[in-house]
């Protein structure tokens, strides 16, 4: 493969350009200055700051609550999605743009109206508190917020995939003997498995980065409901400039890490194809 | 019987997609569904394969009904236009589902793959996905993953559309081949009538929903019954003759037709002329066949193994009528030449010649072709534009002719025209409609049809007769009709109300009878109704209970013709179409 390839679009070194610029000038030098602020520091800080107790607790709920919020939409993003293609009811429409609210919304209310409903005297949540079921201020909460903010993106990578599952390989199956659950898992399943992953990873990343709508419902308990975001915030209203840029960068690091990996992940499925058709 | 269908309806927002249609394939038959497409060809394919549901009927395979059985247990294998293979799969794994479906062995899969491979000649691609494969390497995978299970029929809907010319032949010899040596019944859904010819045992012709006429290839091509199967199997110059004891007269000539229509009246009928069946020569003297007319030719057109030929008829009120052609516009006639009789005699463009016919066969249709009757050149023209007449002539492909009649519905004012009325007169519904109609009967009309002004296409067509005398005549023109309307036919059965507790069993039984004849003679599924009352009352009241439905309705005496049916035809908001066969 060459580097360079014929395009309808003209002018490939001033497009290849353009983009490393902009790539440059609002994703990579932002990032860099802040490794730049973080490297600015004695190890032992860095060391003390990025492994200490209270952060160690913030890492595991955030990418632990982003990673269940995640998984729930996988499931149920799916299902929004396949209700959606699949069948034709009054208020589809309504229901098809009621997904995207979430992107909309200022996420702050979005965390100000979970809390409320799910707080110990509100609507869902008197209903849980004698149950012993304790949403607001808790690891759930947490979770709760991030699967609402993410939803949007699960559903919105199936979507189209659902569109392309044919009707007829379906029948085709069936009319085979394939029963349902079999034409599922040895049908469909395949077919959309890659748009699934981008759901998962899409949803992954956009509940990693939020913020606004978890303090509200968080309670931001050190060690038990403080998201890392929080945790930055903290330091630099403590005017703790290199304590915020160290636990950036360490939450740069493993997002990266692990978007990597499901992009690996990803290509790997694909190249599987790719080398069997060859 | 491998394949029973009996009555399969199947409705689609609201209108028939597939209208009663019975059928039956025998084992190891190849059988053909042709028609146009949104004949309900592909989904009556679909409901044998379980795939959607029906309405109402029967579906039995192998003598088992499986009409509320799943797709997955009928045991049918199905092969669609666009192959719907599994792209994720390999062939092998394509071609092994419905053995992994099953459970079966590893070692036994791999056999029975390489067996199937091996039929449809495609050994040693197991391990290729689809993608990799040509549209033709495709299908002949879709037919082997089809068999793999060893499905008692084999249903195909359309598998030749995405390929060119080449590959299609190819692969309809390998499925005849592969279809041969499995002895499967199967059923071939196409729109292509030279694939169907290749290919069929039988052929079943579908139009609107309706399985119109059923045989041979070779019987349909040369005896078919209707309009539309003439027309749709190959080419044919349809011709409005009269029917004579001395065989089938077109304009001023008469030929001997093939074979003797039912009727001995002597009445209008539509005459099919295959293009290869005239004959071309320089004059009268010249033609090896009977004289028809002179024409001056139009248009050649070299096609390679054939040259096809317009030839535009001259004569004047000689000439036979060409039925496609409303007005004189366009009016030729097809022709088509072998290498030889086009060696033995040149023609060129504008060259007048003399033309002969080999063979015509006569339609049994009773609806030859239209009149639109009026007082008035004006009304007739304007009735002649009416939406269901003109979409009727358009259907059946036949002529609008227009009659003035300045003393319609008269008493005791003779014809103004002298000819006989031929086809079907058609009249506007109007106040004195009842009148004008009885008027037009004893003036020798015999299929009247009495039409509203804004009547459309109907959906139902109610069907009932007054007189035993005119119950085949009406059976037969409600088929013809039906062939052309994409609507259910329902007939009434109507008792005298003091009958109903008296003879029940005896109007059930008239009841079914009608039924049987509309089918056995005349190919006519119809649903039965029951009522009891005034004839004129209860089917003016039948009429008046749904929008967009039709009477036809038979009548063998004239008296008190008006005075009966004053409540049903005038002013009436439905079509009527009166078929008058008196006593002998």
């Amino acid at each position: 493969m060459s580097f360079r390839q014929p395009s309808v679009l003209p002018g490939f070194g001033l497009t290849f350009g353009f983009t490393t610029f902009f790539l440059s000038a609002i994703v990579l030098l932002p990032l860099a200055a802040l490794a730049l602020a973080a490297a600015s520091m004695h190890w032992s800080d860095f060391v003390h700051v990025v492994l200490s107790p209270r952060a160690l607790g913030s890492y595991r709920l955030s990418f632990g609550a982003s990673f269940l919020a995640a998984a729930i939409n996988l499931v149920f993003g799916f299902i929004i999605a396949w209700t959606l293609v699949r069948y034709e009811f009054p208020g589809r429409g309504l229901i098809d743009a009621l997904i995207d609210m979430p992107f909309a919304l200022p996420t702050a209310v979005s965390g100000i109206a979970l809390t409320s409903v799910f707080a110990q005297n509100g609507w869902i949540g008197r209903y849980l508190e004698p149950w012993g079921v304790k949403v607001a201020y808790t690891w759930l909460g947490v979770t709760l917020a991030l699967t609402l903010i993410s939803m949007p993106f699960a559903v919105r990578a199936v979507q189209p995939a659902l569109l392309e599952v044919q009707r007829d390989l379906e029948e085709a199956a069936e009319t085979l003997g394939a029963g349902r659950l079999y034409v599922f898992r040895r049908i469909i399943l395949p077919t959309v498995l890659p748009a699934l992953l981008t759901g998962f990873t899409l949803a992954f990343a956009r509940a990693l980065g939020e913020y606004g709508s978890v303090i509200f419902i968080a309670g931001n308990l050190p060690m038990k409901t403080e998201i890392t975001p929080l945790l930055i915030v903290i330091h630099l209203e403590e005017f703790d400039y290199h304590g915020a840029a160290a636990l950036g960068v360490v939450m740069l690091g493993i997002s990266f890490v692990v978007l990597l990996a499901i992009n690996l992940l990803q290509a790997w499925g694909r190249r599987r194809h790719v080398k069997a058709a060859h | 019987m491998s394949i029973t269908l009996d009555q399969v309806t199947k409705h689609y927002a609201g209108a028939p997609v597939v209208n009663d249609v019975s059928l039956d394939i025998g084992d190891g038959e190849f059988f053909v569904l042709l028609g146009p497409s949104g004949s309900g060809k592909s989904t009556l394919l679909r409901a044998i394969a379980g795939l959607s549901g029906v309405d109402h009927g029967r579906i039995a395979l192998h003598g088992r009904d499986v009409t509320h059985v799943a797709a997955r247990k009928r045991g049918v294998g199905l092969v669609f236009q666009n192959y719907a293979l599994f792209r994720h799969m390999t062939v092998a794994e394509n071609i092994e589902f419905a053995l992994r479906v099953r459970h079966m062995r590893a070692q036994a899969r791999r056999q029975r793959r390489q067996e199937l491979l091996r039929l449809v000649a495609l050994e040693g691609l197991d391990q290729r996905l689809p993608a990799q494969l040509s549209g033709g390497q495709q299908q002949r995978v879709a037919v082997a993953r089809a068999l793999a299970h060893k499905p008692e029929v084999l249903l195909l809907d359309e598998p030749f559309g995405a390929l060119d010319a080449k590959i299609r032949e190819e692969l309809r010899r390998t499925i005849r081949q592969v279809q041969r040596e499995l002895g499967i019944t199967t059923v071939l859904v196409t729109h292509d009538q030279e694939e169907a010819f290749a290919m069929a045992d039988r052929i079943g012709v579908m139009n609107l929903g309706r399985l119109l006429e059923m045989g041979a290839p070779h019987d349909l091509y040369s005896r078919p019954a209707t309009r539309f199967v003439a027309t749709f199997l190959g080419a044919a110059n349809l011709i409005l003759a009269r029917c004579t004891p001395d065989g089938v007269q077109m304009g001023a000539n008469t030929v001997a037709a093939a074979e003797r229509p039912p009727g001995v009246e002597e009445r209008e009928v539509v005459a099919v002329v295959r293009p290869e069946e005239v004959e071309v020569a320089a004059s009268r003297d010249a033609l090896s066949s009977a004289y028809l007319a002179r024409g001056v030719v139009n248009e050649v057109v070299f096609t390679g193994a054939l040259e096809s030929l317009r030839v535009r008829l001259e004569d004047g009120a000689q000439a036979p009528l060409l039925a496609q052609a409303n007005g004189d516009a366009g009016a030729s006639l097809l022709v088509t030449r072998t290498r030889h009789e086009q060696r033995g005699f040149e023609i060129h463009p504008g060259q007048s010649v003399a033309i002969g016919v080999r063979r015509v066969h006569v339609l049994p249709t009773p609806l030859s072709s239209f009149t639109a009757c009026a007082a008035s050149a004006a009304l007739a023209d304007a009735l002649s534009r009416q939406p269901l007449l003109a979409e009727l002539a358009e259907r059946m492909k036949t002529r609008i002719a227009m009659r003035a009649e300045p003393q319609l519905g008269v008493p005791d004012a003779a014809c103004a025209a002298d000819s006989p009325f031929v086809g079907t007169t058609a009249i506007a519904s109007q106040t004195d409609c009842a009148q004008r109609a009885e008027w037009l009967l004893r003036r020798g009309a015999k299929d009247l049809l009495v039409l509203p002004e804004q009547a459309a296409v109907p959906q139902r067509v109610l069907i009932h007769w007054m007189g035993e005398a005119a119950r085949s005549a009406t059976l037969a023109a409600s088929a013809s009709a039906l062939r052309h309307l994409s609507a259910e036919a329902v007939y009434v059965g109507i008792f005298p109300e003091q009958s109903a507790s008296a003879h029940p069993q005896h109007g059930m039984r008239e009841l079914l009878d009608a039924r049987s004849e509309a089918q056995l003679a005349h190919g006519l599924e119809m649903r039965t109704e029951l009522r009891f009352g005034d004839v004129a009352q209860q089917l003016a009241r039948r009429l008046a209970e749904a929008p967009a439905q039709m009477l036809i309705v038979g009548v063998a005496e004239l008296t008190r013709f008006a005075e009966r049916f004053r409540g049903l035809l005038d002013g009436g908001q439905w079509p009527v179409l009166i078929v008058y066969r008196g006593s002998p």
